[in-house]
């Protein structure tokens, strides 16, 4: 049993939020909420959604996992207007999605979870550096790293955070102190370095006006995470690092 | 087993020279692959998918040099760079650094967990897609060892170029579980499935294999017929032959299930059901159920036949099939059967013919029994008169053999012979035409590679400039300046004035004044015409 009412606008982000690793997912749904966990087809970047029972105006649901087509729903969320209402119910009869945006009225056929690729276990990671930024700090880096190569450094040295890309010609580089952050703690010196094809995907869905933690390890993956719409939904990105050779 | 094993095992084949040697090889392959034999005799020859069905990878050069990149981090330039280099994608991945990109875990390392990733591949269509599949092809790459790198490159552009066909993997079959060549080959050639049947020889051995049998629901490939000169007619087929008019048109295979549901498949096997929706009512209207018929389907306008280009419009437009059904009609002939309740391939055509009166309804091309050159010529003038494009001639006491060109079916035409040939390069054009492939690279079978005879640079339309162009902007292996290579996928079909010898290309022949016909989407690069009919055609 599965049945919801959402805010389009959470509902939206939310699903740019996963959108940017995976066009299908495993949605789960139970007593505390909704919560997706996907990677992308080349295990290289993961993405956790978190939207707790109390962010939707109204929610019901016993555990369920569906398999979702996030470039369909994706189009039909698309129809809500600004302040619009998304209504979901899972039709126990026929097990498809029926999705109510004022008035309109759409069945969605839902896709066999098992069909999804499976995403691997990834182990704890303990990441040495911990920042606290603005979502629009780091997406200047991305775009600023994005204009010289296809890869970028996040990294801690000397109580600042670093952001640098070195391009066959050109290069860049953003150095944020401990003052010029949220906040700043690093145990130690950490760099990695990380695919931009992946990064820039990314920065689209974390909001400008977000705080985003970003936690850093040497030729570790990267882990950065930060709320929706003020606090009503949680994500978690996790990204597999470039090695640099020698 | 391990996909970095089956590399290892088949860069072997690779090196070996003798077909004998290639054979034991790939023997011992099958052998030690244990049950993932049907992935791996699949994989050795460069298939992922079995013979019949309709997944299709659908990646090409472009795309796998996409997640090349991504996988080594080499930029997309210097990925042609190493593919010109060495001739081969397979090669080029071979020689890259791999490893530089992390993965969270996961990752293919079995040559089943590679199929089921091949399995996503082909599942992957629509929006996005293209993005989704350079991850899972670069997921593939990015732990790979060089062989493994070198065949996962190969295997998604669907050619393992180690020498191993259809032949090897069968006697390999017959020699790794001591099970009889003839039947392995039988088992082939009614299921399209060599995984399958060297799991069943593996499991059941000669009496499983000798059990498989043709099925509803998966096309076979079509018998082909040879071309003859009617004055060898009798020679050939014995006293008295069947002889039928020869449609300009496209073969089709019609299975009708038990229920009454109809697939039609072309003679690559590939699925025409959705692209042809009056010939499927016309099928449904007339035949029997649970039946397999061989046909073709004839476009026609106001009751008169039109040539195989306007069939191929058909063919080609999947989309607005609705609309172009407005303009072409096309009908089915129908002229023989291999299933009816059972199969009926090791039956002779006189039998088959009487079950495909009764099975077939209106749909039964005619067919007459002669004995004489002079009813032979009448039947051939009557079709003639038509508009039909000649007739064929079939031994009375023939069974039915898929995929096979041998002289029980001879097609009997009496105008100049077009060519189906490879296209495998071409050039940019000037001036006016700057922004399309102008000009096309020729290429007809030779001993195990393709040979050049020529380019073809005039009969197409602007419309067809436009669509080519399209088409092999994704098939560039590698592109110097204006001359560009291609990944042999396409087979166009050619008309000419004459054959001339030719020390400039490599196959000694080349075409004078070619003229390009059409695309023969019906065709593989397998098919085209050889060295072997150049030199007949020349003498």
């Amino acid at each position: 049993m599965f049945q919801a009412k959402i805010n389009a606008g959470l509902l939206q982000s939310s699903i740019d939020a996963v959108g940017v690793f995976v066009d299908e997912c495993k949605v789960r749904v139970d007593s505390e909420g909704l919560s997706v966990k996907a990677v992308d087809p080349a295990n290289v970047g993961m993405v956790e959604l978190d939207v707790p029972a109390d962010s939707f105006d109204s929610f019901e649901a016993d555990d369920e996992l569906l398999g979702l087509n996030l470039t369909k729903f994706d189009d039909i969320i698309g129809m809500a207007k600004a302040g619009d209402v998304v209504a979901l119910e899972l039709d126990p009869e026929t097990g498809k999605l029926k999705i109510q945006i004022d008035g309109l009225r759409y069945t969605l056929s839902l896709i066999d979870p098992e069909s999804i690729h499976q995403e691997p276990n990834v182990p704890d990671l303990d990441l040495p550096g911990e920042v606290v930024l603005a979502g629009a700090e780091i997406n200047r880096g991305i775009k600023a790293s994005g204009m010289v190569s296809d890869h970028m450094a996040f990294g801690v040295e000397d109580k600042s955070f670093y952001m640098s890309a070195e391009g066959d010609q050109d290069d860049v580089r953003v150095d944020l102190t401990e003052d010029e952050v949220i906040s700043l703690t690093a145990e130690e010196d950490a760099r990695s370095l990380f695919s931009l094809d992946y990064l820039e995907s990314m920065s689209k869905a974390i909001p400008s006006d977000a705080q985003v933690t970003l936690y850093v390890g040497s030729d570790f993956p990267v882990r950065m995470e930060f709320e929706l719409q003020g606090g009503d939904a949680d994500v978690s990105y996790l990204l597999a690092p470039r090695i640099e050779n020698e | 087993m391990e996909f970095t094993e089956f590399a290892r095992r088949v860069e072997r084949v690779e090196e070996l020279k003798g077909d004998h040697e290639k054979t034991a090889e790939v023997a011992d392959l099958l052998s030690a692959a244990e049950d993932d034999v049907d992935v791996v005799a699949r994989f050795v020859q460069g298939r992922v998918f079995p013979g019949w069905s309709q997944h299709k990878l659908d990646v090409g050069p472009a795309l796998l040099y996409e997640a090349i990149s991504l996988a080594s981090g080499a930029s997309e330039q210097e990925i042609e760079e190493v593919v010109r280099e060495t001739g081969d994608p397979g090669d080029a991945a071979a020689k890259l650094e791999f490893g530089s990109q992390q993965t969270l875990g996961g990752g293919a390392d079995t040559v089943d967990e590679v199929y089921r990733a091949f399995e996503r591949l082909a599942d992957e269509s629509g929006e996005g897609s293209q993005r989704a599949k350079v991850r899972v092809v670069a997921d593939l790459l990015m732990d790979a060892d060089d062989a493994s790198a070198r065949y996962v490159a190969r295997l998604v552009l669907g050619e393992m170029r180690v020498g191993v066909g259809e032949g090897t993997v069968r006697d390999a079959v017959a020699e790794a579980y001591d099970v009889d060549v003839e039947a392995v080959e039988r088992a082939l050639m009614l299921t399209n499935d060599c995984g399958r049947v060297a799991e069943t020889a593996r499991v059941e051995g000669e009496k499983g294999l000798r059990a498989l049998d043709i099925e509803v629901g998966r096309p076979v490939k079509p018998m082909l017929a040879q071309q003859a000169d009617v004055e060898d007619l009798f020679d050939d087929l014995g006293d008295e032959a069947a002889v039928e008019w020869k449609y300009d048109g496209a073969r089709v295979q019609v299975h009708v299930d038990g229920t009454g549901e109809v697939s039609l498949y072309s003679r690559r096997m590939e699925e025409l059901t959705e692209s042809l929706p009056d010939v499927v009512e016309q099928i449904e209207s007339e035949v029997e159920d649970d039946v397999v018929l061989d046909g073709e389907v004839v476009a026609t306008e106001d009751g008169e036949p039109m040539p195989f280009q306007e069939l191929l419009r058909r063919l080609r437009r999947k989309y607005d099939v609705r609309e172009t059904q407005e303009e072409v009609s096309v009908e089915v002939q129908l002229f023989d059967v291999l299933y009816r309740g059972e199969a009926l391939l090791d039956e002779t055509l006189e039998h088959r013919r009487r079950v495909l009166e009764e099975a077939g309804g209106d749909l039964i091309s005619p067919s007459w029994r002669e004995s004489s050159m002079d009813g032979v010529r009448r039947v051939e003038r009557e079709s003639l008169d038509a508009g039909h494009e000649g007739i064929m001639a079939k031994s009375l006491d023939s069974t039915y053999s898929p995929g096979r060109r041998g002289r029980n079916w001879l097609k009997l035409k009496p105008e100049p012979e077009t060519l189906d040939v490879a296209v495998v390069g071409g050039e940019w054009g000037e001036g006016r035409r700057t922004d399309l492939i102008g000009s096309y690279h020729l290429a007809v079978r030779g001993d195990g590679d393709l040979l050049k005879v020529g380019n073809v640079a005039t009969g197409f339309t602007d419309e067809d400039l436009d669509r080519l162009t399209e088409t092999f902007e994704d098939l560039v292996v590698q592109g110097d300046g204006m001359e560009v290579e291609f990944e042999p996928k396409v087979v166009f079909e050619v008309g000419y004035e004459e054959i001339q010898t030719s020390p400039e290309y490599d196959s000694g022949f080349a075409l004078r004044f070619p003229r390009f016909l059409g695309v023969r989407r019906d065709k593989d690069v397998k098919d085209v015409d050889s060295l072997g009919k150049l030199e007949r055609l020349y003498r």
